[in-house]
């Protein structure tokens, strides 16, 4: 990038219009990947794709308004908690199971009404603990850069 | 006609990987070649016609696309994107001990 921003500080973020419009645009990126991570079970998508939605919205965050060395730090802790507890989730509902029937993965909830949003068993609580674990570990994975590029400096 | 289009891209990557000196050019190489092999997979299984293999209500008998290969690229994806950091974290490593990503200057082993 050729024209330098009045703010001489690297780490500042973009210009002010790719600022405007990524604040507008993240929210709306953050709901649509919620709606994939829900409709997982009924939809192309689910868990993976909705939750790498979720981390892009906010890598475009990062990307347009800049970081700081000590909310990068925080962002970085609450994403690898935000997929421990994906995993986790996940985890404890293939043990339920285990217990409950003993049986791995069994499907221990009401299957509800098909193609409805409340069916499926445990399925949508899977994807919900899949796409928590992707969003965590693609920020985690991006924010790790930014940190390095921050140290370097 | 699908296995041209793919294989523009692939030689394309192959080019950057052989010929360039960059090492950042040579990633972006990788990646590029690895996303031809990825849209060849997900091309192969498409039928002319065909909806997302998943269930419809109604219950009509209607064309799904190959489900098996859309499997195999979401897994190809995830070990790609793994691959791809790896690779770009060598990188800024190398960058940091060297001071230049240009693989013909890289030849000393600094302790």
């Amino acid at each position: 990038m050729t024209n330098k921003p009045i703010n001489s500080n690297k780490n500042s973020g973009m210009s002010l219009i790719v600022k405007t419009i990524s604040r507008l645009i993240s929210g709306l990126i953050f709901l649509y990947g919620i709606y994939i991570v829900a409709h997982g079970h009924l939809t192309p998508g689910g868990g993976f794709g909705g939750g790498m939605i979720l981390a892009s919205s906010f890598i475009l965050m990062v990307l347009s308004l800049g970081s700081e060395r000590k909310l990068s730090e925080r962002f970085k802790l609450n994403s690898s908690l935000a997929e421990s507890l994906g995993i986790l989730i996940f985890w404890f509902l293939a043990i339920f199971g285990l217990i409950l029937g003993s049986i791995f993965f069994l499907n221990f909830l009401g299957k509800g009404r098909p193609f409805h949003l409340l069916s499926g068993g445990i399925i949508p609580l899977c994807n919900i603990g899949i796409g928590l674990e992707v969003a965590g570990a693609i920020s985690a994975v991006f924010i790790i850069f930014i940190i390095w590029k921050e140290k370097g400096e | 006609m699908i296995y041209l289009l793919c294989l523009i891209p692939f030689a394309i990557g192959l080019y950057g990987v052989i010929v360039k000196r960059n090492l950042i050019k040579i990633i972006i190489g990788l990646t590029l070649m690895e996303y031809s092999t990825f849209l060849f997979f997900a091309l192969i299984g498409y039928k002319d016609g065909g909806v997302p293999p998943i269930e419809i209500s109604g219950g009509r008998s209607l064309i799904f696309v190959d489900p098996l290969p859309q499997a195999l690229v979401l897994t190809a994806i995830v070990i790609g994107l793994a691959t791809t950091a790896l690779l770009i974290s060598t990188a800024v490593r190398i960058y940091q001990r060297y001071g230049t990503f240009d693989i013909r200057k890289i030849r000393k082993l600094r302790g």
